[in-house]
């Protein structure tokens, strides 16, 4: 049996970087291996302020000094009670995560990362936000904001531009009016307290599909927090360890919606990014799902095939925050129980706190599947082939 | 070889008339003129299937559209709602490969004859 250290340590080279006029400029370690990292995070400082320059006079007007969006009560337990690393604080000062040249070096460089998704935590904060026209405007104004101001920056940035889910229609036109830039793939669809399986989110499928776009869902850090946010089961949270543990029931919640409500017949092409809610339950959820259709089909009759198939088939779920069962070997089992082969693609998550490199990550790995989950799943998947 | 169970006016509407022959339970439905004997045995859970419904299911349809069908020609089992097709014994739809064992029967001047 191969061993995986070994195989990527072969693959390790010492590069030296010239500019055109042949200064050296940095001297580092790089990774040959292909990678494609799903879910990273850019930030915009002052929130609204900072997309000044991509609001209307009108609604720069309306928001009239209101410039912060809302953070969730529960904070993590970390200096500053921030979720981004501190030591992601660009040269330059502001958050981490808010110079595209500062995160190109200490993320795209360092680990040779051929492309990486952005998807914008702080755009999903626009959930918490009851009023359907800010939170257009605001969701425009992000995707504004980072194509000209990221992707134009670096090739290697590709964007899941934002909807606004209040005005699902308003969100089909954005995607049809962004969708087609170059280095946008895919949709990212903050949730409202609506599974996704109800019809309300349709255009936005219908959008999505049309440009070939998969839908990234992912945690918007307001879940549990506000009156128009996604509701975690049971009751409130009380805690950030409990909210961060909790994630998981909301993807397995909505992905059971997706399938039992007939999204992907009606939406044969549509695919759905799971990112950022864990993967460990996938097996649990294929199985349900299954066992109960075996006994109900009839409340689902539009369902062609098994479940787990149309899971199988539309959904992919990111690696990060990769999962530390008692045993290393559980992981496997599970990778094979979830068909990692073709669900599962790495992320970092950079630059939040639980952050996950490939020089840490699923070094148990066989050559072939290490290679599915750091680059063809996703390759695949957002078209980047 | 060829039992006779009963009268065919034992067989309540929908449900089944259930004897045992040799030791196993059979179940013998009459709808619409026509007689099915079945081994009274889901093959899931073992559950006894003849206690089921006689009944229709729901046609492979488009999302959010229900088309009922198949009236009287449907087993459905009272523990878990497996449904199979009362004259083959096949599983509906492909949920499970798993079949109820069926039996040949015949009626003659009223009287059931189940060939086991």
């Amino acid at each position: 049996m191969k061993d995986s250290f070994l195989l990527v340590s072969k693959c390790i080279l010492s590069t030296i970087y010239f500019k055109e006029d042949m200064e050296v400029i940095k001297m580092t370690e790089k990774n040959l291996e292909k990678i494609i990292d799903a879910d990273i995070h850019p930030w915009i400082n002052g929130d609204i302020e900072g997309l000044k320059p991509y609001l209307s006079k009108a609604m720069w007007a309306h928001f009239d000094g209101r410039m912060r969006l809302p953070d969730h009560p529960l904070r993590p337990p970390l200096e500053k009670s921030t979720s981004i690393r501190l030591d992601t604080i660009p040269p330059g000062g502001g958050a981490g995560g808010s110079d595209p040249v500062y995160m190109a070096e200490d993320l795209l460089d360092r680990y040779n990362i051929e492309h990486a998704i952005l998807s914008s935590v702080q755009a999903g904060k626009l959930v918490s936000y009851p009023n359907p026209i800010e939170a257009t405007a605001l969701a425009s104004a992000f995707n504004d904001y980072f194509l000209n101001e990221w992707l134009t920056v670096d090739s290697r940035y590709k964007l899941a531009m934002c909807v606004a889910v209040h005005d699902p229609l308003k969100a089909a036109e954005e995607i049809r009016r962004v969708g087609k830039e170059k280095g946008v793939v895919a949709v990212f669809m903050p949730l409202f307290n609506i599974l996704m399986g109800n019809s309300y989110y349709y255009p936005i499928y219908e959008a999505a599909q049309e440009l070939g776009l998969p839908i990234l869902i992912h945690p918007t850090g307001t879940e549990g927090g506000f009156s128009t946010s996604v509701a975690m089961a049971g009751g409130v949270p009380r805690s950030y360890i409990e909210r961060h543990t909790d994630f998981p029931q909301v993807a397995y919640g909505n992905l059971v919606s997706m399938v039992f409500e007939g999204v992907f017949v009606r939406f044969p092409k549509l695919k759905v990014l799971v990112a950022e809610f864990g993967y460990s339950w996938v097996p649990s959820v294929m199985w349900r799902m299954d066992q109960n259709w075996r006994n109900f089909r009839r409340e689902v009759p539009w369902l062609e095939k098994e479940p787990s198939q149309y899971l199988l088939e539309h959904v992919r779920f990111t690696s990060q925050p990769a999962e530390e069962p008692e045993k290393s070997k559980y992981l496997t089992q599970i990778f094979e129980m979830m068909h990692a082969d073709k669900t599962l693609i790495f992320s970092t998550d950079y630059p939040h706190w639980d952050n996950d490199f490939p020089d840490n990550t699923f070094r148990h790995l066989d050559e072939d599947l290490r290679r599915k989950i750091f680059y063809d799943n996703a390759a695949e998947l957002f078209n980047l082939k | 070889m060829a039992y006779c169970i009963g009268e065919i006016g034992e067989v309540p509407k929908g449900k089944a008339l259930i004897k045992e022959v040799n030791g196993i339970s059979v179940g013998v439905f009459y709808e619409d003129g026509k007689a099915y004997a079945v081994r009274n045995l889901c093959p899931h859970k073992q559950a006894p299937i003849c206690k089921g419904s006689l009944c229709g299911t729901m046609l492979p349809s488009q999302p959010e559209e229900f088309v009922f069908g198949l009236e009287g020609k449907v087993l459905k089992c009272p523990w878990h709602g497996w449904e199979f097709d009362i004259q083959s014994g096949d599983a509906l739809f492909g949920i499970s490969q798993r079949k109820v064992k069926t039996y040949p029967v015949e009626i003659k001047d009223g009287m059931i004859y189940v060939d086991l």
